[in-house]
């Protein structure tokens, strides 16, 4: 009892700041209760440890703790010094009224058979605690199709104080494992009386999947209670659960419809294991709710397709599922837009916006209400489109102008709306005219009727008639008519042309503009026709002759004709007389009327054009002209399409000016056409559909005074000048040894195509058909031009000519338009007798004279000549110095390589008084390099080199005749398969001189450096440098076989042209096919040099 | 009754007919005649017409299951899905041992079949509605669903005039639904429409057997 009353006492000072200012009378009250309890009732074991609570503020349950030695007595309580009554009771506790706020002693007095006990506690208010009755009664209800639980209760005000605050705490847990799902506070004051309160939460798991309970305490925060203030004890928990599960299973939620993005769980209940779950395509791993429930969780659900997003639990045997519609609430209604085309319904009409992603029974419904006459219409589903313009129809109110629609959009997700509020007389968009009609009033007006349906009697209606004729293009009329009843509009149309096919159509809007409709149908109307506004332009034209004069007159324009022309009344009078001539058809637009140039008295010409409305003013014209003798032919190019004229003002022409002109090489009378220009004007420009370029026209300007004209001017023109079209006809009228005259023709004026600027005469010496004139290259010296500007001029003298020598010439035309075709003509000038006389006697002249002189010198000097030039020869076949020892030429057989120098008497000096010995000496000298060579050689290829010895004509007969001892080694040439037969190259002995040493001259063999073959070749590659014969490939690719080699026989017909023996380097055989025993064939001359200088004869 | 009913179902039917244009002529030929000419002359006339529409039916099977489960989502509309467990109580499985279809009488097997179709019939409007709640945007499924169950009626005529030359007494039409459909949720009625077009195919097959096995007896 001490601990509790402790316990209590702490708890309160820090639980209350309301009581801390009342301290220290706290702690005195304990105390002294302590000590009343010590010293009267513990150590006697009555009661102790009173507690005391109140539920209502009123009344005070105390009870207190007894030893059970008393549990059978009778207690009395007693409140000392109050007027409360004591009460005896056998119970442990006790009621009495809540007591003032100081302190009040309770006496209990024990009375049991061992003896009375009196105990006493002093109770103050603070040692009370206000514990609220557990809230028994409350209502919990659930709406599972919204997952939705909603506890109502009575707060029991009426037996609070108003003003007390009070805290409701309220836990809801669900699952078999009671988790706690939501704990929620709520705040509320109490009002002196009871109120139901109400509060709800909506669960994330639909609450058919697993049971949900609920409880609920609360807290009174009396402010003027100055005990404890305790929490209720928990009301009892209530359970909600779902309905009975049909067939033993179930998933929730069905067919819910939620927002995108939302989180949702679904959840099976079903009696066997679920072994996997699927939202959409995604499967998800499912947390168990309770035995037979198990669910998923899904997060921010995108949106579902038209039938929904479908949930599905598969077990062993089966699969169970639900569907989820995800989707958004309506849009705003976007361009909500009500106008009217009748004034008797509206229309309103909008875009739904972003789509909501449901269909069907979950789409969008729309109702349009309207505020001031509260009618609305209902969007029905039927009448749903989808991505497209929607629309309601209302019916007008009759007098009612103004508009306050609503459209309301809602789907299971939400609403929206949208509002417009519309004056309906200024949204009229009428339906589109029909029904046009046209009937006539005259030829410039009608009456124009249409047909617009609907009730426009409140108001004017503006209409745009479009009006389209032919020749006078587009007009658009915007008119006013009052709005009808009756549908039937007409209106007046005038400042129309006669006879003119006119098409209309209309459109409408009210006065306050809002649309226009659509166009009506066109309406083809042709109107009647009118008198001609104007008579025909006419002129008039004499004949040649002067006997009768030809009156011209142009077809009225439509819009000046006003109508068909049916005929022409020509007239024409003087003072003396006045005639008409017959109705001229329309067809016909001139007449002839027969007069008298000559004749003084002037007619004035009257023409008038008639329609079946009537005549045209008459036009009129004087037969006669003012004559004017300073008249001019003038020249005049015009700018492409037409001709420019200008002339100076004249204020004495009061009529007009008249310009005619007619084709220049046509006949008369000259009149192609003519035009009138105003008396005022300086100047015209004249364009003509069939001008043509390059064709001459006459042009003459005629003013008028006082109804009579005069020619002013005349005038040849071309609208564009061309160059000509044909070349002048020329031709040589004379022709000198130095000079040619030619004459020319003129070009016919259709043919010259402008006017004529001149002339250009070309002239070339030359041979018959080899002209370059033609290129006409007037910069070329050997062609002179000349330009006769001097159109007059029809003959041309060209002068210092060369005599008998033939001339080309061309002679061609030009205009402004450019130079024509030439024509040419060939001309050899007369030959010049006496020069050529002179030219052959002079010659022959010098040439006797010169023989005569040189035949008296050479006659006088003949010694001298002999001398010089033939002296005396000596035989050299009598020297021995030319014989060769036989030996010599046989040690050829072991040479190798080419050995010449033995057997070539190059250096041959026959001198007749020397002795042998010394020609030997020499002829050693020369054998040694030789000697050499086939050491050389016979390393390399020893077969294939085959010695060419050559020797002197005795020599050879020798090699000749010991021939069949040694024909494989010896040092003979042999003859190879020839594919074509040289000539044999028996050359004086000069001319092959001149062969060996080119254009340097003769040079002795014994001074070339002959020391092998090598050397051979490369000295032949110098002699090609030097002399002018280059072999046609590379010298030192050539095989150096021998020509007769064996090698040489078998290969290809251009390696065998080397079979016979031949120079390498010319190809020419050295001993020809023919006639071997020819001496020519050896000729001493011959060096092996040629192999290199001698041209091949191929 | 046939005649009422055939009658309903011409207007969606022309819809689905202009899909099909170059059959229209067959077809209407094979719908009309057992309504229009009364009892036929012989037994070979009404038995390849019977035949002729249940092979005719049997090609469009296979398209209005799938046309039907593509427009139901995933995972009806995944490729390959099956779902043999799914059953209706309202409708009699087509699914029968094979000796005891053999065995069956003549008159027992067309009254199994035509009931069996009767019930489909009166199942493809169901579905036609449901399907008109979900998907009313899916023209083409519900034009299709349209004409089965047109083609349906017009195989339970055939049928019964067949039944009529066999001396076969025809039993009254029952009401296979009853009124529970209307209570079902979403995703009963995708099953329930699965359930229907898929044992629609069932028993189109069937029935080509059925008379296909009459032709053999009867017309052969």
């Amino acid at each position: 009892m001490e601990a509790y009353f402790y316990s209590r006492l702490l708890s309160k000072t820090g639980g209350n700041k309301r009581m801390s200012s009342s301290k220290f009378q706290w702690l005195s009250s304990i105390i002294f209760l302590y000590l009343v309890n010590q010293a009267h009732g513990q150590s006697r074991g009555v009661p102790h440890d009173l507690n005391c609570i109140t539920h209502n503020l009123k009344v005070w349950d105390c009870s207190w703790e007894a030893l059970p030695t008393i549990n059978h007595g009778t207690y009395e309580i007693c409140v000392i010094n109050s007027s409360y009554p004591c009460i005896r009771t056998e119970k442990t506790h006790f009621e009495i009224p809540a007591l003032t706020f100081a302190d009040h002693e309770i006496k209990i007095n024990s009375i049991h058979v061992s003896g009375n006990s009196v105990i006493k506690f002093i109770l103050n208010e603070r040692n009370v605690s206000l514990v609220p009755a557990t809230l028994q009664d409350f209502n919990l209800t659930a709406d599972f199709s919204t997952s939705t639980l909603y506890l109502k209760w009575n707060d029991n005000g009426s037996v609070f104080p108003s003003h007390s605050s009070v805290i409701w705490e309220i836990i809801v847990q669900y699952k078999e494992k009671m988790e706690v799902a939501t704990v929620a506070t709520l705040n509320t004051t109490l009002i002196g009386k009871d109120s139901v309160h109400h509060w709800n939460w909506t669960s994330d798991i639909p609450l058919e999947c697993t049971p949900h309970y609920v409880k609920i305490r609360y807290y009174i925060d009396e402010l003027h209670f100055f005990g404890q203030k305790e929490w209720s004890e928990w009301s009892p928990l209530r359970n909600i659960s779902g309905p009975p599960v049909k067939e033993n299973y179930e998933v929730f939620p069905r067919d819910k419809v939620v927002p995108v993005g939302s989180n949702m769980t679904f959840c099976c209940v079903v009696g066997e294991p679920v072994l996997s779950a699927q939202f959409g395509k995604e499967s998800y791993s499912f947390i168990r709710l309770d035995r037979r429930s198990v669910a998923i969780k899904i997060n921010n659900i995108t949106v579902s397709p038209s039938s929904g997003t479908n949930v599905v639990f598969t077990t062993k045997s089966n699969l169970y599922g639900t569907v989820v519609f995800a989707g958004y609430p309506p849009d705003i209604p976007r361009k909500l837009n009500c106008e009217t085309r009748d004034l008797k319904e509206i229309t309103c009409s909008w875009n739904a916006g972003r789509p909501t992603g449901f269909f069907g029974p979950r789409g969008t419904n729309y109702i349009l209400y309207e505020r001031f006459s509260g009618r609305n219409v209902t969007y029905g589903r039927a009448e749903e489109h989808m991505n497209a313009i929607h629309q309601l129809i209302f019916q007008m109110i009759t007098g009612q102008e103004i508009y306050n629609f609503t459209l309301e959009a809602n789907n299971p997700l939400g609403r929206s709306e949208a509002v417009i509020l519309v004056n309906i007389t200024q949204r009229v968009c009428p339906h589109t005219p029909s029904k046009l009609i046209a009937k006539d009033i005259n030829s410039t007006a009608i009456f124009l009727y249409w047909h617009l349906s609907g009730n426009f009697a409140n108001i004017n209606l503006l209409c745009e008639i479009e009006i389209n004729a032919t020749y006078s293009g587009q007009e658009l009329r915007n008119i006013t008519v009052r709005g009808l009843e009756t549908s039937s509009y007409h209106v007046y149309m005038d400042k129309l042309m006669p006879y003119t096919m006119y098409t209309f159509r209309v459109r409408c809007s009210s006065e306050n503009f809002w649309k226009w409709s659509k166009w009506s149908n066109e309406k083809h109307y042709l109107t009647t026709e009118g008198i001609p506004s104007k008579g025909p332009d006419i002129w008039r034209e004499w004949r040649a002759d002067g006997k009768s004069v030809i009156i011209y007159w142009k077809p009225l324009s439509l819009n000046e004709a006003n109508g068909k022309i049916l005929s022409y009344n020509v007239s024409y009078w003087s003072e003396e007389k006045t005639r008409y001539l017959s109705e001229i058809p329309d067809s016909q637009h001139k007449a002839e009327i027969k007069l008298d140039k000559n004749d003084d008295s002037d007619y004035i010409i009257s023409v008038v054009a008639k329609n079946s409305a009537g005549s045209s003013p008459p036009s009129k014209i004087t037969s006669m002209e003012i004559p004017n003798e300073d008249i001019k032919v003038e020249q005049i190019v015009g700018i492409g399409n037409g001709i420019l004229f200008h002339w100076n003002y004249d204020p004495n022409m009061t009529c007009d000016y008249v310009i005619k002109w007619c084709n220049s090489t046509r006949s008369e009378p000259c009149l192609t056409d003519w035009k009138k220009f105003p008396a005022n004007s300086t100047g015209a420009l004249v364009e003509y559909d069939n001008f043509r370029s390059g064709t001459r026209y006459n042009f003459f300007l005629y003013g008028c005074k006082n109804q009579k004209y005069q020619l002013l001017r005349s005038i040849l023109g071309y609208t564009e000048e061309l160059a000509p079209s044909v070349a002048p006809n020329f031709t040589v009228e004379d022709t000198s040894s130095d000079s040619i005259l030619v004459k020319w023709e003129d070009i016919p004026v259709e043919d010259l195509r402008g006017f004529l600027r001149g002339y250009l005469f070309y002239f070339e010496k030359g041979e018959k058909g080899t002209s370059k004139i033609q290129g006409l290259e007037s910069g070329r010296s050997d062609v002179k031009v000349k330009n006769i500007t001097d159109i007059t001029q029809k003959t041309l003298r060209i002068v210092d000519l060369q005599g008998k020598t033939g001339y080309h010439l061309l002679l061609q035309a030009y205009t402004g338009g450019g130079i024509g075709p030439g024509k040419s003509m060939y001309v050899v000038t007369k030959e010049n007798s006496e020069g050529l006389i002179i030219a052959i006697l002079i010659p022959v002249a010098v040439a006797i004279f010169v023989g005569v002189v040189t035949s008296i010198l050479c006659y006088r000097k003949r010694e001298w000549i002999k001398e010089t030039f033939y002296p005396d020869i000596p035989n050299p076949e009598n020297s021995k110095a030319l014989q060769f020892h036989k030996s010599i030429c046989e040690g050829s057989s072991t040479l190798k390589t080419l050995e010449m120098n033995p057997c070539t008497p190059n250096n041959v000096e026959v001198v007749e008084t020397r002795s042998v010995a010394p020609k030997i000496e020499e002829d050693t000298e020369i054998k040694s390099p030789v000697t050499d060579g086939p050491e050389e050689g016979s390393d390399a290829e020893p077969e294939n080199h085959v010695v060419v010895s050559y020797c002197p004509p005795i020599i050879e007969e020798e090699i000749a005749n010991a021939g069949g001892e040694e024909a494989g080694s010896s040092s003979q040439v042999i003859y190879i398969d020839i594919q074509s037969m040289y000539q044999p190259q028996a050359k004086p002995e000069e001319e092959l001189e001149n062969h060996l040493v080119g254009g340097a001259g003769y040079k002795p063999q014994m001074h070339l450096p002959v020391t092998s073959t090598i050397e051979n070749i490369i000295t032949a590659d110098d002699l090609e440098k030097t002399a002018g014969y280059r072999p046609q490939t590379n010298v030192n690719a050539w095989n150096l076989d021998s020509p007769d080699s064996p090698r040489s026989i078998d290969s290809n017909s251009e390696i065998a042209s080397f079979g016979s023996p031949c120079s390498i380097n010319s190809r020419q055989f050295l001993i020809p096919p023919k006639d071997e025993e020819s001496p020519k064939s050896s000729n001493g001359g011959w060096s092996f040099t040629n192999f290199f200088q001698n041209k091949p004869n191929d | 009754m046939e005649v009422g009913s055939s009658q309903r179902s011409l207007k969606p039917a022309s819809d689905f007919l202009s899909v099909f244009q170059p059959v229209v002529p067959c077809l209407l030929s094979l719908l009309l005649e057992p309504f229009t000419l009364g009892v036929p002359l012989s037994l070979a006339d009404p038995i390849n017409q019977a035949y002729n529409l249940a092979l005719y039916m049997q090609k469009n099977t296979s398209v209005l299951l799938q046309t039907y489960l593509q427009y139901q989502g995933s995972p009806f509309s995944d490729t390959g899905f099956s779902a043999p467990e799914l059953q209706l109580s309202s409708l009699p499985p087509a699914a029968v041992p094979f000796m005891l279809w053999r065995g069956l009488g003549d008159g027992e097997r067309l009254i199994q079949t035509r009931g069996a179709f009767s019930a489909l019939a009166q199942h493809l409007q169901l579905v036609n509605d449901d399907q008109a709640d979900l998907n009313p945007g899916s023209s083409v499924l519900l034009s299709q669903l349209a004409a089965a169950r047109l083609w349906a009626q017009g195989l339970m005529g055939n049928m019964a005039s067949v039944m009529t030359v066999l001396g076969v007494s025809i039993p009254p039409e029952v009401d296979a639904l009853g009124p529970a459909p209307f209570g079902a949720s979403a995703f009963e009625r995708k099953c329930r429409g699965y359930v229907v077009t898929r044992e629609y195919g069932h028993w189109t097959d069937r029935a080509v057997r059925d008379m296909a096995l009459l032709k053999a007896k009867y017309v052969a």
